[in-house]
């Protein structure tokens, strides 16, 4: 314990000088006793905790910051002119996509989990599909199907629905969405008591009313939950928005920086922030409320409403929504990469991209590994104010934009660490920022499996705290820790707004090539590209349908 | 020779107002079992892991084998203490074999026959190789204790450690792990809400209530003299009646008549008093003095558990719970005579 080191420490200085420094030394050490009740953490893993997620919060804190700088003339003119057209563009965006994610997830769940659909355990998994195709990939897809040189032109003459428009943006965001929302409904209606349906049916309820009355109350903590996921997402969306040729903020501070006025896209910046705040705080009362909600840990099996003649048009209804989510964009996907390959697309180019890829994402995984562990340590063994704050800074380029990480991150690097400037290891640094926290999670929910009493019996065995973290711990949580930096690489090869913008010149990556030959319509290019990162995306499925 | 002191410690977690641990001073001598027996939330718990170095004492001193391990000015941390400690949950490594766990703080070099001499200790012989999800709760049980004991530990200390057994299992590891420790020569301290443990493992036992001692003696001094209400009720059952200590001070004067005392803990004549009257002490006797209605009654197959409500002159009711040989046949409504075994009638005060 640290503790006893300070405290002897202090002893000797007692001896030496007394008086004075014996008093001021107690307050100190009496000080940060209480700040830690009693139970200081050992101080090398806390300062390099308190570094990490330091580091993690710098992008955005700068980014703040220089808003403050960016003068008054600018401020009024983006609130007078930009700012209010940006507000309305995102957030109605932000309203129709959720409300119609909700819609098909929540009405997919329900009729998934509750009726007597053939092949329901199939549906559970099919119907989260979507979740493997990043957005942009998906709007490639479209673009492909439904754009100016789309195969509805090369068919029909005419394409009947403009694809580069707020409708197009929208059904593209939902389609490749709504899964975050069958998976968190469907968890909920798997844990939900039973026995209050049960005692709605016993009160004589029909079962149309045990749905209005029983189980949609019963879900509005979950389907809360699930709005302002998709919320949240469209609010940081870049790579679909900005396919489709949509503008929203993500997509203006892009340009903004595209056209060297970095000062202009902090105010926007700084106005996205706010907004990304105030849901989260709303996110956060609502989940205070969420607890009240009675739920069951033992799983019992559904009794199925039995739908009759609704049974076809339901299975329509869902076959359509994977139609359109999961088997046409993959179908197009593997025609065009047919043309490519014929063409020759897998050349020397395409694999050093995709060397690219895996390099700085692999790089990337193995810092988040190292780094998240003194932090999610710190939280679980050492539990003070402190160590939640830390854990909390860690999640601000998490929580926030991509767009934004990169701005703060260009601003530091090219005025304080020029020599990092234009590498591809600062491309690894903004993965970390944003996705450090996803390895936090995997390795905080296994730190949360192992009892306290163990690192207690380690170390009345003679292990000082440090060694019991190195002989114990992480043994323990190893493969919740190599699970978690699997998800970063995940991640960081689909990441798009921060590699476009902090990328070095001449470093193309998987993602990027998507983007670029995507605005040239070059399809047959970017199909091999968005298939390879679908199919790396599917690694970690099976451990987001375990997470909702 | 004390293996164990503890003087005047006092400890408050931070964020509550009272406190867990209250001048608590206690001496163990080496080679001694020692259980602090209360309700949750008594101290026990804290006390034991202040002794560990696992929280961190406000007031008072704590020496262990003779040496200073906390007081105002020093702090030795666990891993310093040279304790073995088992836990409830015993804490076991899940990543380590047998033999691993054992050896696990183990720094000497006869480390493989040190450890085959605890699994010797503990009956595992052969298990060395198993992992610990293998293992019967008993064996983990085992090899816990093992584990504490590898590092030949002057102090031993026991959070709760039956609590996670069976009944049967329970009554067997008592004797199983008193005798471990007793061969290993250490001196242990348990934790214990369970009183029939305490009085089966220990040679000493402290009752604890809201972090103050009530009273430390000896399984029987405990059971048969206890000092105060609550360790009369908490240890075993017990029947408390009001009186008043008589003229001669060896007995009590109550409204079931004039009691013999041994132990009146030197209190004045004509002092206000509680006695405490174990079921057991109790006997049926066609002659005794005391006599009443069975109101309910329920039959363990060990004894039968009456309740008698007692004739009184005055109109106050007084009820009594007797233990009573189970061959006897008895209804309710039946009239009943006791008597009172003196030796288990205690005097506790009124407080």
């Amino acid at each position: 314990m640290n503790n006893g080191f300070l405290e002897e420490k202090k002893h000797k200085r007692e001896i030496q000088v007394r008086g004075f420094l014996r008093t001021f030394f107690s307050i100190g050490i009496n000080f940060w006793n209480r700040i830690w009740r009693g139970n200081a953490p050992d101080f090398p893993l806390f300062i390099f905790a308190s570094v990490t997620s330091a580091l993690m919060g710098l992008p955005i804190i700068y980014v703040i910051w220089r808003s403050a700088f960016a003068g008054k003339d600018r401020w009024v003119r983006l609130l007078d002119t930009r700012i209010p057209t940006l507000l309305w563009s995102t957030l109605s965006l932000g309203v129709i996509v959720t409300i119609f994610a909700l819609i098909i997830g929540v009405s997919l769940a329900w009729l998934v989990q509750r009726c007597n659909i053939p092949g329901r355990k199939a549906m559970q998994w099919l119907l989260a599909l979507p979740l493997v195709i990043p957005p942009y990939v998906g709007a490639v897809t479209y673009i492909i199907i439904l754009g100016p040189r789309g195969w509805i032109r090369d068919w029909f003459g005419s394409s009947p629905f403009n694809i580069y428009s707020f409708w197009g943006a929208a059904f593209v965001l939902t389609m490749f969405t709504y899964p975050y929302v069958f998976l968190i409904t469907s968890a909920a209606l798997k844990k939900m008591n039973r026995s209050f349906e049960e005692a709605a049916r016993a009160q004589g309820l029909t079962s149309y009313e045990i749905l209005w009355k029983v189980n949609l109350p019963l879900l509005r903590p979950a389907i809360g939950a699930g709005a302002i996921l998709i919320f949240l997402y469209v609010l940081s969306d870049f790579g679909a928005i900005a396919m489709l040729r949509y503008n929203t903020f993500t997509s203006a501070i892009y340009y903004q920086m595209g056209s060297y006025d970095n000062l202009s896209a902090t105010v926007l910046s700084m106005v996205l922030i706010l907004v990304t705040l105030i849901v989260l705080w709303i996110e956060a009362r609502t989940r205070k409320k969420q607890k009240y909600y009675q739920t069951t840990k033992s799983y019992k099996k559904p009794q199925l409403y039995q739908l009759g003649f609704w049974k076809v048009p339901v299975l329509l209804y869902m076959l359509a929504v994977f139609f359109l989510s999961v088997v046409l964009p993959i179908t197009v996907l593997i025609y065009w990469s047919k043309l490519g390959i014929e063409a020759g697309a897998l050349d020397q180019r395409f694999w050093a991209y995709g060397w690219n890829s895996i390099k700085v994402s692999g790089l990337a995984a193995l810092a988040c590994m190292v780094l998240a562990l003194p932090i999610v340590y710190l939280k679980s063994r050492y539990k003070s104010y402190f160590t939640i704050f830390i854990d909390k800074l860690s999640y601000s380029g998490y929580a926030l934009p991509g767009v934004i990480i990169a701005l703060g991150m260009i601003f530091i690097f090219n005025q304080y660490i020029p020599w990092l400037y234009n590498t591809p290891t600062l491309l690894a640094i903004a993965y970390v920022i944003r996705f450090l926290p996803q390895s936090m999670q995997s390795a905080d929910s296994s730190l949360n499996l192992i009892s306290p009493s163990i690192d207690e019996a380690a170390r009345s065995l003679g292990f000082a705290p440090l060694k019991v973290l190195f002989k114990v711990i992480i043994p323990l949580i190893t493969p919740g820790v190599l699970a978690g930096g699997a998800l970063v690489f995940v991640s960081a090869i689909k990441e798009l707004p921060a590699t476009l913008l902090l990328r070095p010149p001449g470093f193309d990556t998987l993602a990027v090539r998507i983007w670029v030959e995507t605005s040239e319509s070059v399809y047959h290019l970017a199909a091999p590209a968005a298939l390879l990162i679908i199919l790396v995306s599917i690694v970690p499925l099976k451990w987001m349908l375990s997470k909702y | 020779m004390y293996d164990i002191q503890l003087i005047g410690v006092s400890k408050t977690y931070t964020g509550s107002n009272e406190a867990a641990v209250k001048e608590l001073s206690l001496n163990v001598e080496r080679g001694s079992i020692v259980t602090l027996l209360g309700p949750s939330g008594c101290g026990k718990t804290t006390t034991l892991r202040l002794i560990a170095g696992f929280e961190r004492a406000n007031k008072g001193q704590i020496i262990l084998a003779g040496k200073t391990v906390s007081d105002k000015n020093t702090w030795i941390p666990a891993e310093k203490r040279g304790i073995g400690m088992v836990f409830q949950d015993y804490a076991l490594f899940p990543h380590l074999n047998v033999f691993d766990n054992i050896a696990f703080g183990y720094r000497e070099s006869d480390k493989v026959k040190r450890v085959l001499e605890v699994l010797d200790l503990v009956g595992l012989n052969g298990y060395e190789k198993r992992y610990i999800h293998e293992l019967s709760g008993g064996q983990q049980q085992r090899v816990a204790l093992a584990r504490a004991l590898a590092r030949r530990p002057a102090v031993v200390l026991l959070d709760e450690p039956f609590s996670n057994l069976d009944a049967d299992l329970r009554v067997a590891m008592r004797l199983e792990v008193k005798r471990i420790i007793k061969e290993a020569g250490a001196t242990a301290i348990f934790v214990s809400h369970d009183q029939k443990d305490a009085l089966a493992i220990s040679d000493q036992i402290v009752v604890m209530r809201k972090g103050i001692v009530q009273q430390i003696g000896t399984p029987r001094e405990i059971y048969q003299y206890p000092e105060n209400k609550f360790v009369a009720s908490f240890v075993g059952q017990s029947n408390l009646i009001e009186g008043v200590i008589g003229n001669d001070l060896n007995t009590v004067v109550t409204s079931l008549g004039t009691i013999p005392c041994q132990h009146t803990h030197c209190l004045c004549e004509g002092e206000e008093v509680c006695i405490s009257i174990r079921p057991d002490s109790l006997e049926m006797d066609e002659n005794g003095h005391i006599e009443g209605t069975v109101i309910q009654f329920t039959y363990t197959g060990e004894a039968i558990d009456a309740v008698i409500a007692l004739d009184q002159s005055d109109g106050t009711s007084q009820k009594l719970l007797v233990h009573i040989h189970p061959e006897e046949n008895i209804k309710i409504g039946d009239h009943l005579r006791f008597k009172i075994l003196p030796n288990f009638v205690a005097v506790v005060k009124n407080e």
